[in-house]
C-alpha cells in the first residue's frame, strides 16, 4: 500500500503547485529579470533583425603599463552580460566604471592596475543573416584615473 | 490532482537527495564568479525586487564565507543522505541558502535562467520525511515531489518559449538571434556555420516547436517507461549540444531533468541482502 497524505498535506501541496505556477505565467507575460525566481525566461527571446547589426560588448582596459587589455570576467568579478546590464549606468556615469578598476585590484593585486576602464560596443553588420565586413567598435563608456 | 499526487517509489527520492546534495558544491565551484561578487565594490550591485523586499544585506566580503558555509551544509546534508536521514529543517536550509546565492549571484545586472528545476527539487525534497534506497514502498509525497520538479523543468521549457513569443514576436523563429548568438560566444565548432547562415536560422522554429510541444511529453505518464528515459536522454544531448555550440551549459536544470528518471531500479546492495533474506 502506498503511503498516503492527509487531507492537509494534499490540499497544501495542490495549493503551492498552483500559487507557483500562477506566479510563473504572471511573471513570463508580464514580469521582468528583477522579479526571480518569477520573472520571464527570457534567454535568447528578442528578435535580432537578418538585415540589422549584431552587438558584441566588451570591456577593455589599459593598465599602468600602457597596455591595452580586454578585461576577462575573472579579472573583474563582472560577467559581459553584468556589464552589459548596467551599460545604461555606465553610459549615464562613467565614474562608475572606476568600481570596475577598485574589484580588479582586490581580485587581483600582483597585476599592473587598469588606469583606465572602457565599456566597448562591437557592431556587425548583418545582411541575409550573413555577417558582412568587419565589426566597427564604439567606447560607450570611459573612465581614466584622474 | 491525481496525477500530481500519485505515488512514486520513495527510494527515488533517498537518490535524489545524494545527487542534489552533491550538486550543490560543483555548482558553486564551477561558478566561481558568484564568489568574486565579493570583491565588487558595493556601488554595482543592484539588487534584486527579492532581495530588497527581505532587506539582505549588501555583498561583500562574507560572500566568500557564505559560499563556504552553504558548500558545507551541503556536504553534511549529502552525508546524512547517505545514511538515509536528512532533518527536513537542514534541507529547507540549504534550498534557501542556494536560493539567496543566486539572488546575490543575480543583483550585478544579469539574471540566468536555468535554476528554477533545481531550486523547486532542493525546495520539494525536504517535504517527503525519511526515504531510503532500500524502500520498496511508494508514497504520494515522494509522487508530488518528483511531479513539482518534473512540473519545473517543462516549464522552464515551455515558458522560455512562451517568453520568445512575447519578446520576439512570430518573427523569432525566422530572426537572426541564434546567428547573433554565436557571433556573440560561438566556439570554433559553430562560427564556420555562419557562412551558412540558414543552418543556424532553421534550428529556430525547430527549438521553439521543441519547448512548447515536445517538453510536455515529459509529463505523460509512458505506459513504456523507457520513453521517459529516452526523452530525458534527447534533452540532455539538446544541452551538450548548446554548450559544444555556444559554452553555454544550463547545468543545474539539466540535474533537474535527471530526478525524472527511475533511479529507484538502479542496483542497491540492500536489495541484493533483502532478497537472500527472503530466500
Amino acid at each position: 500500500m502506498p503511503l498516503a497524505l492527509s487531507a492537509r498535506g494534499r490540499w497544501a501541496r495542490a495549493g503551492v503547485t498552483v500559487a507557483v505556477g500562477g506566479l510563473l505565467l504572471a511573471g513570463t507575460f508580464v514580469g521582468v529579470d528583477d522579479d526571480f525566481p518569477f520573472g520571464p525566461m527570457r534567454q535568447f527571446s528578442t528578435r535580432a533583425d537578418p538585415d540589422g547589426q549584431a552587438r558584441s560588448t566588451r570591456v577593455e582596459a589599459v593598465d599602468t603599463g600602457g597596455r591595452v587589455l580586454v578585461v576577462p570576467d575573472t579579472a573583474t568579478g563582472l560577467r559581459r552580460a553584468e556589464i552589459e546590464g548596467q551599460a545604461d549606468r555606465f553610459v549615464a556615469d562613467p565614474s562608475l566604471l572606476a568600481q570596475v578598476s577598485r574589484a580588479h585590484d582586490r581580485l587581483r593585486p600582483d597585476e599592473p592596475a587598469y588606469r583606465t576602464v572602457r565599456v566597448v560596443v562591437a557592431l556587425t553588420r548583418l545582411r541575409d543573416s550573413r555577417p558582412v565586413g568587419d565589426p566597427v567598435d564604439t567606447v560607450v563608456a570611459s573612465w581614466t584615473a584622474p | 490532482m491525481t496525477w500530481l499526487l500519485s505515488p512514486l517509489p520513495t527510494a527515488r527520492i533517498a537518490w535524489l537527495r545524494i545527487l542534489a546534495y552533491a550538486f550543490v558544491p560543483v555548482d558553486l565551484l564551477l561558478n566561481r564568479w558568484m564568489f568574486a561578487h565579493a570583491q565588487v565594490p558595493g556601488e554595482l550591485y543592484a539588487p534584486l525586487r527579492i532581495g530588497r523586499a527581505f532587506a539582505l544585506p549588501t555583498p561583500g566580503a562574507w560572500v566568500t564565507w557564505f559560499g563556504w558555509a552553504l558548500i558545507a551544509g551541503s556536504l553534511t546534508c549529502l552525508a546524512l543522505a547517505r545514511r538515509e536521514r536528512v532533518p527536513a529543517w537542514a534541507g529547507f536550509g540549504v534550498a534557501l541558502g542556494w536560493l539567496w546565492w543566486q539572488v546575490i549571484a543575480f543583483s550585478y545586472g544579469k539574471v540566468d535562467h536555468d535554476r528554477l528545476g533545481f531550486l523547486v527539487l532542493l525546495l520539494v525534497l525536504p517535504t517527503v520525511g525519511r526515504a531510503s534506497r532500500r524502500d520498496v514502498g511508494a508514497s504520494e509525497a515522494a509522487g508530488w515531489a518528483v511531479r513539482a520538479t518534473a512540473l519545473a523543468v517543462v516549464a522552464t521549457y515551455t515558458l522560455s518559449g512562451l517568453a520568445k513569443l512575447r519578446f520576439g514576436g512570430l518573427g523569432w523563429i525566422d530572426g537572426a538571434t541564434i546567428v547573433q548568438a554565436v557571433i556573440r560566444r560561438g566556439t570554433p565548432l559553430a562560427t564556420p556555420l555562419l557562412d551558412h547562415p540558414w543552418t543556424l536560422t532553421a534550428f529556430q522554429p525547430v527549438l521553439l516547436a521543441v519547448e512548447l510541444f515536445v517538453a510536455p511529453l515529459l509529463l505523460v505518464r509512458w505506459r513504456r517507461p523507457g520513453v521517459l528515459t529516452g526523452l530525458v536522454v534527447g534533452f540532455l544531448l539538446f544541452h551538450v549540444m548548446t554548450f559544444s555550440m555556444l559554452s553555454i551549459i544550463f547545468l543545474p536544470h539539466c540535474v533537474a531533468l535527471l530526478a525524472l528518471l527511475p533511479f529507484e531500479r538502479l542496483p542497491f546492495r540492500g536489495h541484493q541482502v533483502r532478497a537472500r533474506m527472503a530466500a
